[in-house]
């Protein structure tokens, strides 16, 4: 045996950035994150060239998992083109050497920062989801330690106190993005700062969700066909964000998820905020044969998975 | 700049990842790997298992391929990366051993990867997350009394997380799966 054989030829970087150290330690945290559904796994999160809390946790979790055959999605709050986004995906593609694309019809992984995009994902599709706050306790308990143990006793009181006082104090629920869920009947979860509009995107899904919080250094999971149910009181039930009378000033659509754009006079325009679906809508109106999945609302606004969510006037 | 190339080690982990993560995504559906047999547990192997890691076989040429990993080899009442590429009915007092991990770190449990029939042998209904609708397999070459161990093991958030090996083809099994057999 000589030295050729054992040493592989030399690369100024390895595949996918991280060494195979990192990338085993990663995948074998993946692999018991899908296994308990919702519980936080601790994992080493390496030095990347960036700064934790610009999406190292997603890009460690999707660089685990890339291989040269896939094809890569990265948005930021639904935006394939913000600076965040674009800075990921031409990282992601200059090291694991994969086709991008905006298409989520077209990806393989989608890496997204705070949406899930309107076009319902399939089986096989994996999104990674970056978490900045992972643990969903931090707001009524600062222990990490103590919000530890109480997922391990499934001792959730003190969140649905919180809720408890929130309609005391307010009459409703005042929880915007990141609303906790939980998952598979069991573990307390932060979705991530995905608006309530995408929290039900969750439950029962077809694809895999990773989440990942490169600071914070915990990731978990949401596997396909899973419960996750957005904590409500029987008689008080939780909403998404109402979008009636939205209409998108780029494409006409309705019903879907939309960013307030502030004109001088005072007045709001709209406009979708997942950009990849604006594109491939404004391109079916220009006339071009565009693939356009089926959403998870439908313009009427009724979420796919009927009874699922409840509408209280 | 030149996009880094995968090696050939690093190509076989990726995509033996790629199974094991879609396999315990969709438990009971096989996944495809490219080795077959003992090599396929060594392959499972070197993609998880390094020296931050311990590990347990009952095979004798397995041991050969998995010391070169680096991991700390151990019994079977501690090792988190279990194979069983053999499963004599011996074996399930090896395996009743296998840690089920604790409430605070339900994720310190063994992973079991155990030969198995695809296709032959007892009749199982599977259901639980990743299987929309009641998911049927026939699973055999397993110890009599396997499946009652592991229903009175698997008391979620804690359990055993098993991947099954036939010839070519990877089943995955978590701690959330409910297993009944018919």
């Amino acid at each position: 045996m000589s030295l050729q054989q054992l040493a592989h030829p030399r690369h100024d970087y390895s595949y996918a950035f991280l060494d195979e150290f990192a990338k085993r330690e990663l995948r074998r945290r993946i692999l018991k994150a899908i296994a308990i559904p919702g519980y936080q796994v601790p994992y080493a999160s390496r030095e990347l060239p960036m700064a934790r809390g610009w999406g190292t946790g997603g890009l460690q979790v999707t660089l685990a998992a890339v291989g040269p055959t896939d094809t890569v999605k990265v948005i930021d709050q639904g935006a394939d083109d913000s600076v965040n986004a674009a800075n990921l995906r031409r990282f992601i593609a200059r090291m694991a050497g994969v086709q991008t694309t905006t298409d989520v019809l077209a990806a393989t992984i989608i890496q997204s920062r705070h949406r899930i995009p309107e076009e319902r994902l399939r089986e096989g599709q994996l999104l990674v989801l970056q978490v900045p706050v992972p643990e969903p306790l931090t707001h009524v308990e600062p222990s990490v330690t103590r919000a530890r143990q109480m997922h391990a006793d499934a001792d959730y009181a003190l969140i649905w106190l919180e809720l408890h006082e929130q309609l005391v104090r307010y009459r409703t629920f005042t929880g915007g993005a990141d609303y906790p869920v939980v998952v598979h009947g069991r573990y307390l979860m932060a979705p991530s700062p995905i608006p309530r509009w995408d929290t039900p995107m969750l439950h029962q899904a077809a694809h895999l969700t990773l989440l990942s919080a490169g600071r914070e250094k915990r990731l978990y999971a949401v596997p396909p066909y899973t419960d996750v149910r957005p904590i409500e009181f029987e008689d008080v039930h939780f909403q998404v964000e109402n979008q009636a009378g939205r209409v998108c000033a780029q494409t006409g659509a309705i019903n879907r998820f939309m960013n307030e754009v502030p004109q001088p006079d005072g007045s709001s325009r709209y406009i979708l905020s997942d950009t990849g679906y604006a594109a491939k809508l404004v391109q079916r109106a220009q006339g071009e044969g565009v693939e356009i999945g089926a959403t998870y609302y439908d313009d009427q606004g009724r979420f796919y998975h009927t009874g699922f969510l409840h509408h209280d006037d | 700049m030149i996009t880094p190339q995968l090696t050939a080690f690093e190509a076989q982990s990726q995509q033996t990842f790629q199974a094991l993560m879609w396999a315990l995504s969709y438990p009971g559906r096989a996944q495809r790997i490219a080795e077959v047999g003992v090599a396929a547990f060594a392959a499972v192997g070197a993609t998880l298992i390094d020296l931050e890691t311990s590990y347990y076989t009952n095979h004798a040429g397995l041991v050969q391929l998995l010391a070169h990993s680096g991991a700390r080899a151990l019994g079977p009442q501690h090792a988190h990366y279990q194979f069983y590429p053999d499963l004599p009915s011996t074996a399930l007092d090896d395996l009743a051993l296998a840690p089920v991990g604790t409430y605070l770190d339900p994720d310190s449990s063994a992973t079991l990867v155990l030969s198995c029939h695809l296709g032959a042998g007892e009749r199982l209904r599977l259901s639980g997350p990743g299987i929309p609708a009641p998911f049927m397999v026939n699973l055999g070459g397993l110890p009599p009394g396997f499946w009652e161990l592991r229903t009175n093991v698997c008391q979620f958030p804690l359990g055993w997380d098993i991947f099954f090996i036939a010839h070519d083809q990877l089943i995955g099994l978590p701690r959330t799966t409910k297993v009944e057999v018919l």
